[in-house]
This record gives C-alpha cells, sequence and structure tokens, in this order.
C-alpha cells in the first residue's frame, strides 16, 4: 500500500511521518508516536476512550484517518501537565476520585478538558450531556461529574494553566 | 487520595501498550454462524493445528477438560456466531485483519438452537451426545404443602449482558524456548496460568503469568480465553512474540457474557405473608459449551430464598446448552438472579395480600440467624432491614405507591482463601496479591491494612500487578473476596514480618522493619461464610412510550468495616450503574435465526453520564469476625438495584414486570 507524508504537531511538537493513509488518528499516536495514554475502547465511536483535540476541538481519534489531521495541531492527554506539573482537570480527578480502572480515564480528562475551555462553569446537567459520548463502566459518573465541577471551580479561582509552547524540532 | 496519578497522566502500562521485538498481532477468522458444518477450511492456524480444549478455570471454574468443554479452534462445525475458526498473524495490526481475508471457509449453515425451551426439545447441538443438557440437579428437599392458602407462581427471565470492561481482553505471549510468558489483562494471573498448564499440556514452571494494568474485569478477565491459548501456542510454534487485543465487536460476539438465567418459581404463603416454602426450576443458558454455566444453576438455587427465613424449599438447577457463547461470570455471577427471582415473588405476594411490600419482607425475616433449606446461611435480617428503612425514610421521603425496595444478602466467594507476599527493602514495601485488581483500588486496601499492621505510612508501599512468579499460590479478583480474602493475607504474612523483625531486634518498629529486608510470601486458607445484607430503593419516570429514566437510587450495604471511603463508594456507585443497565437497556440479544442483534457497545446498552441521576449512597459499618473486620461489597449493588428498580417501573406503569432488560414495548402506554 502506497504511502503518504503527514506533519502534525503534537501536544506543541512538530513532527512528520509516513503512514498508511488507511491508518487512523488513534493508531498512529500509540503505534507510531507511541503516545499510548490515548486509549481504544471500541470500534463504533460510541465509547471515546480514544478521545484527544484537534485544533482545539474534541475528537475520536478512531474516527479520524491521519491524514485528515495533516497540518493540524493535536492535544493528548500526555500534553495535558506542563512541566511536570498536573493541570487543574488531572488533579480534580485525582481528588475526586474520577476514576477507577483509568481506562476510560484519557478520553474522559479531554473531552472535559474541552468542555471547560468552551464552558468555563458548566451545570452538572451540561456536563453530564457533554460526557455523554464517553464511557466508563467503573465510576458510575458522579464522582467524574464532581471532578468536572471541581475543576471548573479551581480554574475560577486561580486561572487557567498557560499552554506551555514546545519548540518544534 | 486514591492512588490514580499515571493513569491521569497518561502513562498506565495496559496489555495493548506492552511491544515486544518482532512482534506479531493476531486475528481471528470467527465462525458467521450461530451453527454451522465446516465444509472446507484452508488457510491460517487452525484445529488441523491445534486440537485442544479449554480448561474451566477462574470462579465457578470445575478446573477440568470434560466432552463440553470448548474447543480451542471449532473442529468440524461451529457452535456459536463469533467462535474462533482460525487465527492468522501480521507484522502489525492492520496486516493481520488484511490477512483475515487470507483463510477461505466453507460453512453449511444449521438451524441454530437458540433459546433454553428450544434446547431442552432440540436435538443435541455436539454429535456423540444425549441431549443439550449440561446439569440437573436437585437444590434442597423435597416438600409437601397442602395447606398454605396463598400458591402464587411466576416465571421470569434475565436476559444475557456483555460484561463491557471499557478496556476489551488482550494478551501478550512470548516463549524463549524454555518458558512462555504471558501478559494479560486480568483479574487472575493465577487462574490464567492454571489454565494455559492444563489446556496445554505445560509444566507449571515453564508458564508465566503478569498481569497489565487491566482497564475493569467485571467477572470475564477471570479465566482462560481460547484467544489465549492461540496466542501462546502460535508464540510458542513461531519463536515470536504474539499479541491479541480483542476489538468490541469480538467482545460483543465472542466474550462470555453474564445473566442469561431463568426461573419458573412457585412459594407457598399465609395470608399474613409468611411464605412456607419455594419451589421451582432454574434454567441457566449456559451456550455452547461448559464452563460456569454447569456451576451457575446450583449457585443460583442455592441463594433462592434470598434474606428471608423460608422454612422449605426445593429447586430444581438445569443449564441447557444452545448455539451462543459460552455464560461466564458477570459482576454478581448467580447472586442477582436468585434475588431478582425471590425479590419479584415477595413483590408478587404483597400485591395478592395488598400489604406493603417492606411489611412482607419483615414477615418473612428472623431475628435470629437462619439456614435455609437449600443450605444458605444468613445472620439475623431483620434488624438490618430495619435500620434500612429507617435509613431511605421509607413512608416519608418513598412509598410503596412509586418506590420499589431490594433486600438482599451477599454471598462473598471466600474459599479457599488468598495470597499475599509481602516484601520490605531498601526502605521500601511491595505488595502481591494472589487475585489481580481490575480498577477496584486494592492498593487502597493494602495501603491500609498495612499502616496499621505493620505501622508504615501508605507513601512507601506499593501494590504491585499480579505475576505468578511473584506469588505462590492466588486465587483472584472476584466474588466479593479481595479485601476479606487478600486483606486476611495480607496481615498473615504482616504478623510473620513482625515476628522476625522481633527475632533480628528484639522489639517490633516500623524503623526496625524498613532497615531490613523481610520477604512473606503467605497463603491465607479460608472457608465459611460472611455473609452480609443490603438494601436498595428506587424510583423510575416512565415515558408513554417506554423509556425510563431513573429519578432516585439509594444504596444502604452492610459492608463491614471500611477500609478504604473511596474505594467502597466508587464500587457501590458503580455497580449502581450496572444494576440500573441491566433493567433499562443492557442486553446481549439474537434473532431466531441466530443473528447477532446487538452491533455496537452502545446498542450493548452501556449507560452514559446524561441517562442516571446522582446516587445517595450509606453504608452500615457492623464490623465482621475478620481481624479487619470487612465484608464483601463488589456486587451488592447488581445484586440489589435490578429488584428495586423494576418494582418502581412496576408500580409507575402498572404492568407485571417479569424480564430484563425491561423494552419499552413491555411498559408502553396502550395507543
Amino acid at each position: 500500500m502506497g504511502k503518504i507524508k503527514v506533519r502534525v504537531k503534537i501536544n506543541g511538537k512538530e513532527r512528520s511521518d509516513e503512514v498508511e493513509p488507511r491508518m487512523l488518528l488513534a493508531h498512529y499516536l500509540r503505534d507510531v508516536v507511541g503516545a499510548t495514554g490515548t486509549h481504544i475502547g471500541c470500534d463504533t465511536s460510541n465509547c471515546g476512550a480514544c478521545t484527544v483535540v484537534m485544533d482545539g476541538k474534541a475528537v475520536k481519534s478512531c474516527t479520524v484517518l491521519v491524514g485528515q489531521a495533516n497540518g493540524r495541531e493535536i492535544k493528548t492527554v500526555e500534553g495535558l501537565s506542563q512541566n511536570g506539573k498536573l493541570s487543574k482537570i488531572q488533579k480534580a480527578f485525582l481528588d475526586k476520585h474520577g476514576l477507577q480502572c483509568g481506562y476510560c480515564t484519557s478520553g474522559m480528562l479531554m473531552a472535559s478538558y474541552w468542555l471547560l475551555k468552551k464552558n468555563k462553569k458548566p451545570t452538572e446537567e451540561e456536563i453530564r450531556r457533554n460526557l455523554s459520548g464517553n464511557l466508563c463502566r467503573c465510576t458510575g459518573y458522579q464522582n467524574i461529574v464532581e471532578a468536572v465541577k471541581y475543576a471548573s471551580e479551581l480554574i475560577e479561582k486561580e486561572g487557567e494553566e498557560e499552554e506551555v509552547v514546545v519548540e518544534s524540532q | 487520595m486514591i492512588t490514580g496519578q499515571k493513569f491521569v497522566e497518561g502513562k498506565g502500562t495496559y496489555v495493548d501498550d506492552i511491544n515486544l521485538p518482532g512482534m506479531l498481532y493476531m486475528a481471528i477468522v470467527r465462525s458467521p454462524y450461530s451453527r454451522a458444518k465446516i465444509a472446507s477450511l484452508k488457510g491460517g492456524l487452525n484445529s488441523s493445528d491445534y486440537e485442544g480444549r479449554m480448561a474451566s478455570v477462574g470462579e465457578g471454574g470445575s478446573g477440568e477438560i470434560n466432552i463440553y468443554s470448548e474447543p480451542v479452534f471449532a473442529q468440524g462445525y461451529t457452535s456459536y456466531l463469533g467462535q474462533p475458526v482460525a487465527a492468522v498473524f501480521g507484522e502489525d495490526r492492520y496486516k493481520a485483519e488484511d490477512l483475515l481475508n487470507s483463510v477461505d471457509v466453507e460453512y453449511e449453515p444449521l438451524k441454530p438452537v437458540m433459546e433454553i425451551d428450544a434446547a431442552l426439545k432440540a436435538d443435541p447441538i455436539h454429535p456423540g451426545t444425549k441431549n443439550n443438557i449440561l446439569i440437573d440437579k436437585w437444590v434442597g428437599k423435597e416438600f409437601k404443602d397442602t395447606s398454605s392458602p396463598i400458591v402464587l407462581e411466576d416465571s421470569f427471565y434475565n436476559r444475557r449482558v456483555a460484561t463491557n470492561p471499557m478496556e476489551p481482553r488482550g494478551v501478550v505471549a512470548t516463549y524463549d524456548g524454555n518458558r512462555l510468558t504471558m501478559w494479560a489483562s486480568s483479574q487472575s494471573s493465577q487462574s490464567i496460568k492454571e489454565g494455559l498448564v492444563e489446556a496445554m499440556n505445560l509444566s507449571p514452571d515453564s508458564v508465566r503469568v503478569i498481569q497489565a494494568d487491566t482497564g475493569g474485569g467485571f467477572g470475564l478477565k477471570g479465566g482462560l480465553h481460547p484467544e489465549y491459548v492461540i496466542a501462546a501456542h502460535a508464540a510458542m510454534k513461531y519463536k515470536r512474540p504474539v499479541k491479541w487485543i480483542e476489538t468490541r465487536s469480538e467482545h460483543l460476539s465472542s466474550s462470555n457474557p453474564g445473566r442469561g438465567a431463568r426461573a419458573d418459581i412457585k412459594i407457598f404463603a399465609g395470608k399474613n405473608g409468611i411464605i412456607n416454602g419455594v419451589t421451582g426450576e432454574v434454567y441457566v443458558d449456559a451456550g455452547a459449551y461448559g464452563g460456569f454455566g454447569e456451576f451457575a444453576p446450583r449457585f443460583i438455587a442455592y441463594q433462592l430464598t434470598g434474606p428471608y427465613a423460608i422454612p422449605n424449599g426445593y429447586v430444581r438447577a438445569i443449564a441447557t446448552l444452545t448455539n451462543k457463547v459460552p455464560q461466564g461470570p458477570y459482576r454478581g455471577a448467580g447472586r442477582p438472579e436468585a434475588s431478582y427471582f425471590i425479590e419479584r415473588m415477595v413483590d408478587l405476594l404483597a400485591d395478592e395480600l395488598k400489604m406493603d411490600p417492606a411489611d412482607v419482607r419483615i414477615a418473612n425475616m428472623s431475628s435470629e440467624p437462619f439456614k435455609s433449606p437449600l443450605g444458605l446461611e444468613i445472620g439475623a435480617a431483620k434488624p438490618f432491614f430495619q435500620d434500612a428503612l429507617k435509613e431511605f425514610e421509607y413512608g416519608k421521603r418513598f412509598t410503596s405507591d412509586t418506590a420499589g425496595l431490594g433486600f438482599f444478602v451477599l454471598v462473598p466467594g471466600i474459599g479457599p482463601g488468598e495470597g499475599a507476599r509481602i516484601k520490605i527493602e531498601k526502605g521500601r514495601v511491595k505488595v502481591w496479591l494472589g487475585g489481580d485488581t481490575a480498577g477496584q483500588g486494592h492498593q487502597e486496601f493494602v495501603r491500609t491494612l498495612i499502616r496499621e499492621e505493620l505501622g508504615i505510612a501508605s507513601d512507601l508501599v506499593e501494590l504491585q500487578l499480579g505475576d505468578t512468579d511473584a506469588v505462590k499460590r492466588g486465587v483472584g479478583a472476584w466474588g466479593s473476596r479481595s479485601a476479606i480474602t487478600a486483606g486476611a493475607a495480607v496481615i498473615a504474612a504482616s504478623g510473620k514480618i513482625k515476628d522476625m523483625v522481633i527475632k533480628d531486634f528484639g522489639d517490633y518498629s516500623p524503623e526496625n522493619a524498613l532497615s531490613g529486608s523481610y520477604d512473606i510470601d503467605h497463603f491465607e486458607e479460608m472457608k465459611g461464610t460472611l455473609n452480609s445484607f443490603g438494601a436498595n430503593i428506587a424510583v423510575a419516570d416512565v415515558s408513554p412510550l417506554g423509556a425510563i429514566r431513573v429519578k432516585d437510587c439509594w444504596s444502604y450495604y452492610d459492608v463491614g468495616r471500611v477500609l478504604s471511603k473511596e474505594s467502597v463508594w466508587g464500587q457501590i456507585m458503580g455497580g449502581i450503574v450496572q444494576g440500573i443497565g441491566q433493567v433499562v437497556s443492557e442486553e446481549i440479544a439474537y434473532s431466531d435465526e441466530g443473528e447477532l442483534l446487538t452491533g455496537s457497545i452502545a446498542d450493548s446498552g452501556v449507560l452514559s453520564a446524561d441517562q442516571v441521576p446522582n446516587f445517595v449512597v450509606k453504608v452500615a459499618e457492623n464490623r465482621s469476625d475478620l481481624p479487619h473486620g470487612v465484608k464483601g461489597l463488589g456486587e451488592a449493588p447488581t445484586i440489589g438495584v435490578p429488584s428495586a428498580l423494576v418494582r418502581s417501573i412496576e408500580k409507575v406503569t402498572g404492568k407485571r414486570i417479569r424480564d430484563t432488560p425491561v423494552r419499552p414495548e413491555d411498559i408502553a402506554e396502550d395507543f
């Protein structure tokens, strides 16, 4: 199969690779980039474990061909903490016990990160609706909702993290 | 704080994150028919290369290979949709998928046997067997009741549901010429090893199973699966590491689902609501092969009196073979089914006598411990239930007009105990358990116990993932057993370390312990029962078209002593959503012709955040007699929630509910 060249900025770092055009962004991140924090939990775009933020918008990376990501900027769970310091949404998930097995967590974090970018003070209903594309089998969601609320409070109190710009290679 | 930092940073190591040099990816050619003759088969690794059968290990496993054991590859015919027929191996996951087309299989479809009743009448699905009855036993003692004025009969069905951990199954197998090493997403590395040893006829020393971070299990990941044997065999044959990661589609067609149990129940009662006897038949849809299905019907029958002091009981326990993927344990594994069946009958009796369901329940409870005619031992139920009604503000906040009650006894799987190893070295403590944590937070109770027993601060204590080379003997994490059994093993191992420290230093102090090197691997033998009570109350809202929304769901469980509040509450809230899911949406469904109707995780009914409310969780901390005072917990919500919720749906709609999931057509208003 012929290959295509893609140039993608991942967590602030630019890279280019030659890949099969049929490759999904989720597999590209996991198998080519080695960013295995992005998980795959289904094959029908239902579960949201593979959620990443592409050009500022949450997408399910199992539904994006890597060619569609060409020239774009991707943020994955690995890009949430800055200089070894957990971001507010990560801290909130830990403090509110918003995870158990950890498998859906990356997608939950990225969907929540995006939600809080567009809506700094979401209501409980808005949180639940915005996370409806991310399935969790362990927590019953209550603590995840609490965590997003708590992160929203932290952001209100302390402000958003500054995005650290990583120099491209 | 619960430990999970590596997960929020995306730094977990799940099995699909493990990559070895030269690794092959495995993909499986699966039967597209529920039942078919294999007229011809060319290509891939198949039954002509490997003829072995599966060993029944893990929860409810018999440890045996018998005529009903599943062949690793279908041999001559297929018996369920999704059954492995052949395996192919590629340099990456895309190439492995491509290679599926290189296998040429010609099937001659046969009429499948899809339901329990059909199985009882049909010719045997397996040639050389007499019928489709996997097991047929009576539990209890025959009795005659000609004097009870009320005799009620009904039939119920808990249809099959997928376990659906968010991380599907997966293994990486490698062979160095002497030893097979397998990394697995696992609830029991020990059981997987035992299964590989038996199924592949290997020596125990030549197999090591290591747990990877495990993204949920819910019963599925405690035993052996055909794909694990195929991956192991291929790693040995090709002398290259082999990775297999299940897709969700494969999960829905080919991983062992839970429930799939039906019952015809008859109760004999007085006009005062006192039940004098219970009798009937429990049927389990075992699917195409033996395994958990051999154990499940008797386990359900044994619990059929629930938490009630019913003096007579005689129950027939049957498992039938059908052309479906073999049934397996799913959170509760027989406990929710038994509770559902008896709770439905108790509610029916309340309606018959126009009594409040709470009063009928109280009428059948003992203030003393009770041993049922089916063998179930329970403590005094009445005081706990009366507390539960108070906690629920029953009669005020909730009334029987709209709210449904569920009352149950949780029977944890205690025997034969569990293993634990504690190693102190360079001022840090490493702990291994015989059962593998799959997200329940075993690390938390381990840290609590080490802090209490050895006085060592939690940040110095790390729970390690399961590893059959690290712990000599272990059982598995299922059956609400880990805090009980692995906790007891940690305490016993701590005691031994304490003795050694005293021997070395003259007295015990955490500083002394941390300054030395100690390594204790201990198996704590345990038997008997440690049953505990729980209650739920739920209120449903049903739309005219039959869509169900849960408005309220409260829990009150006796969990014994709480070792980690986060873990206990987390277990309860997560289990509640699974309990609700079983009632409102979860199902693995087939057509009569054997087509799988459940095509995605959404179809299988896993609920999302916007479909459930917040829950009220209350616990009773009545200490058990164990040194650490704990009781079972993990399965409580999937036992208690379904019967409570179904009762509420029944009250709200005025329609008798018998089966789960409740389908919209069962309850929609008549137009």
